[in-house]
């Protein structure tokens, strides 16, 4: 029973393979708030799930190497497969399903489960607004596949200045607590396993840039569209404001 | 008092934060708010490092938290005032240059922003806010590069050099973890003073010390551009030029400085060094090469920084290690001077060619023979091989002769001899009225080069480690086996003289350049193998199309889920 509590939370909290299903159920809901919601939703419930499931010190060392491999493994294929992802939301939630994975790390190590849910936390509020944003550029360009027109600065300032900015909240960039999260985690395993994890950085490096690329040069040859009100945009600040100093207070940093 | 301190690197990021909240329409008031806070900046790190000339020791200012503290000791106070002062002359270049470009207020406040990230970079003390600030630097330079976001290849650059930062913070992070895994502490003086203890931790069979030299070596060639890691630099020139200054001048030194920051470590990392030594070396081989090529003044800069980066990294692997953070000040002032000094001598040549619109004129200069006017060969050959290790020996002579039994000052000195030759062939090689005036002139000017910097470089090198020991521990960790390093010199001056004899001859018997002649081929191989950068960044290309299809065909398979 446990055993197959702890599998389950495996759908929420995604872990290879069973992130496939968490990913189709994101894909398949039909509003951006409601996928917004799920995004935020679905990785605490999965945490709720553990609670109830295996305890992280029951298992034995070899479940929990393989654990941790399976976990790094995820992390890394979904990041690898996000390189290719041209789609906003897509590219949103298999970075997020790669970023959720590190969690299955720090729970293997023992890691508390309210200690997990804020942490959960670090990858899924950014991916949530990322979801909103790929909403709103789909309500003003018809999509939100990112290349066909470059330079969305121009048209979209603020808009634009939103998408960058939780893009690097959501890719582990200092000092967003994301960055901290997966510099934590690496400092709880044994020293073997830090360089496959750590491969995560180059591999978002490459996709935040292919993002960036598609959305900040060339040149815009739309129609003009209205761009993102400025209470929005405040809004996204303010939580992007909030995740910073959640950074630097939770890291025992600076504050 | 020390806690101004903290001014040095939040005066530009508060600059940078207002500019970004309510100046972004007000053009001037954001340049001026701008200038103003790294002119402040730059006058508190002077004092700083006045005061430490004065005799106040090192400050360790402890954060409240787990990190964020600040290292106050004569590295991190030397290069406070040097990326202050750089940053200053291209803020102050740039009220100007920048003024009809369109985000100008933003882009000073990517300037601060950078310049901020830069000062807490050097002066990190502990190892948390190093990886902060390492990490920051490749994400501000990003945006500050893709500064003009109309031209495509601005992003496809700022790209390179984003994803080479990338994969140079992998060991910068890896070593972190392995220090703090194995010491017990995120605190530099406190690991410091551990890996003086223990020395001989062990991890994978290997000292902690020596591996983690290797990796931080590593970090160091991705930032400064070493052979395999160095396509970025050449064609960050698509950026802005005063961000191009400040590039050449202070970001990319920064391998340098991570040699020095860690010089304790490295203390124990003797084939760390080796291998920094023969990287630094191709590098400044493959840099010199690559820049001889270049018919583009900023790309030619730009190969040129990577040999001088390469001399640098070789200068650290040899263990001179202050003698790498004298030549990285000073290359960055120099390459600085250069950089902002092109864009007006690419307008001035665009504008005026330099020849007088005559006829008769232009006839006649181009058609009247030159009369070669040259010293005898005997004399000049004299001057070239002997001048510049008598000078170069004797200032070293009085400044400290006991450097003369370390293995690095030889070869130091040996490339200085080369160099000094160089100069003075080159010079020699002039058609001039006076070559006797030509060359007195030269002499002077070299002796007074050398002179100078071996007392500067002597006196910065006390400055750096006023611990005498130290400097003599990292030549003699640097030092390899007598007999090798016998043969060692006897290659490089094998290697000197053959390229001597090689240029002599091809260029008075002409070999290679005559189509059908016997090395026509290898010479056009040659220079089509440099033209095309070593095909390096193809390479790099095709296997990253390689795995971009990948991602695609996983994508597909498992329907973008």
């Amino acid at each position: 029973m446990l055993a197959a509590i702890t599998v389950f939370a495996a759908f929420l909290v995604p872990l290879f393979p069973l992130s496939w299903v968490f990913n189709r159920l994101l894909d398949s809901l039909p509003m951006t708030t409601a996928r917004a919601l799920a995004v935020l939703a679905l990785p605490q419930l999965g945490l709720l799930l553990l609670q109830y499931g295996v305890a992280p010190w029951a298992l034995t060392d070899p479940q929990r190497r393989a654990l941790v491999a399976l976990a790094i493994f995820t992390a890394l294929f979904y990041a690898f497969r996000a390189l290719s992802a041209r789609d906003l939301f897509i590219w949103t939630r298999l970075n997020l399903s790669a970023g959720l994975a590190v969690i299955w790390i720090a729970w293997a190590m023992g890691t508390a489960i309210p200690v997990l849910q804020i942490l959960a936390l670090t990858w899924s509020v950014p991916a949530a607004l990322l979801t909103l944003l790929s909403g709103a550029l789909a309500a003003r360009l018809g999509g939100s596949y990112l290349g066909l027109m470059g330079n969305l600065v121009e048209p979209l300032p603020r808009l634009t200045a939103s998408i960058v900015l939780t893009v690097l909240a959501l890719l582990a960039t200092p000092v967003f607590p994301s960055f901290f999260v997966l510099f934590g985690t690496a400092m709880q395993l044994p020293l073997s396993w830090i360089l496959p994890l750590l491969l995560l950085l180059p591999l978002w490096g490459w996709s935040c840039g292919r993002l960036f690329q598609d959305l900040l040069f060339g040149a815009y040859r739309g129609e003009a569209v209205e761009d993102l009100s400025l209470l929005s945009s405040l809004m996204v600040f303010l939580v992007l404001s909030g995740l910073l100093v959640l950074g630097l207070y939770g890291s025992g940093g600076v504050l | 008092m020390d806690f101004i301190a903290l001014g040095i690197p939040l005066l530009p990021l508060l600059s940078a934060l207002t500019i970004l909240a309510f100046l972004r329409q007000r053009k001037k008031a954001a340049a001026r708010l701008s200038v103003a806070a790294l002119t402040l900046a730059f006058l508190l790190a002077a004092f700083f490092l006045g005061r430490h000339l004065g005799g106040s020791g090192d400050v360790l200012m402890q954060a409240p938290g787990l990190w964020g503290s600040l290292w106050l000791d004569p590295l991190s106070l030397i290069l406070w005032t040097f990326v202050s002062g750089i940053s200053l002359i291209v803020h102050v270049y740039s009220v100007r240059y920048m003024v009809e470009e369109p985000g100008y207020p933003r882009f000073f406040a990517m300037l601060d922003l950078m310049t901020a990230v830069i000062l807490l970079m050097v002066a990190a003390g502990d190892l948390i806010t190093l990886v902060v600030a390492w990490f920051l630097v490749g994400v501000v330079l990003y945006f500050l590069l893709g500064h003009d976001a109309t031209r495509p290849a601005a992003g496809r650059y700022a790209f390179w050099t984003q994803i080479t930062y990338r994969v140079g913070d992998l060991p910068l992070w890896f070593a972190a973890l392995v220090l703090i895994q194995s010491y017990h502490s995120v605190s530099l003086p406190v690991i410091f003073a551990r890996i003086g203890e223990h020395p001989d931790v062990q991890l994978w069979g290997l000292p902690v010390p020596e591996l983690c030299g290797f990796l931080l070596a590593l970090a160091a060639f991705a930032r400064s551009a070493q052979f395999l890691l160095h396509t970025w630099l050449p064609y960050t020139m698509d950026g802005p030029t005063p961000v191009s200054a400040l590039m050449h001048a202070g970001i990319v030194n920064a391998g340098g400085f991570l040699f020095n920051r860690f010089a304790p470590l490295f203390e124990h990392a003797g084939w760390a060094l080796h291998w920094a030594f023969a990287v630094g070396l191709v590098t400044a081989v493959v840099g010199s090469a690559l820049m001889l090529i270049q018919n583009d003044i900023k790309r030619s800069l730009g190969y040129s920084t990577m040999g001088q980066m390469g001399f640098m990294v070789m200068e650290c692997g040899l263990g001179a290690f202050p003698l790498a953070v004298f030549h990285l000040i000073a290359h960055g002032f120099f390459k600085a001077s250069l950089f902002l000094g092109s864009g007006g001598v690419i307008g001035e040549a665009r504008q005026r060619d330099g020849v007088p619109p005559d006829p008769v004129y232009t006839s006649v200069v181009e058609r009247r023979p030159i009369k070669p006017s040259r010293l005898p060969w005997l004399v000049a050959a004299s001057l070239t091989v002997l001048v510049p290790v008598i000078v170069i020996g004797l200032s070293h002579f009085f400044v400290a002769e006991r450097l003369f039994y370390e293995q690095g000052v030889i070869i130091l000195l040996f490339f200085g001899w080369v160099t000094g030759a160089q100069a003075l062939f080159a010079a020699h090689k002039l058609s001039q009225k006076d070559p006797w005036r030509l060359m007195s002139g030269i002499l002077v000017s070299f002796v007074i080069i050398v002179v100078g910097y071996t007392l500067i470089s002597h006196y910065f090198g006390d400055f750096l480690y006023p611990d005498r020991s130290e400097s003599l521990r990292l030549y003699e960790v640097a030092s390899i086996q007598h007999l090798s390093f016998d043969l060692l010199a006897l290659l490089l001056a094998l290697i000197f003289v053959g390229g001597w004899m090689l240029t002599f001859f091809r260029e008075s018997l002409d070999w290679g350049r005559r189509p059908g002649g016997r090395w026509y081929g290898l010479y056009l191989g040659i220079y089509a193998l440099l033209s095309r950068e070593l095909y390096v960044a193809d390479i790099y290309q095709r296997a990253s199309q390689i795995l971009l299809h990948w991602s695609r065909r996983f994508n597909v398979w498992l329907g973008w889920c």
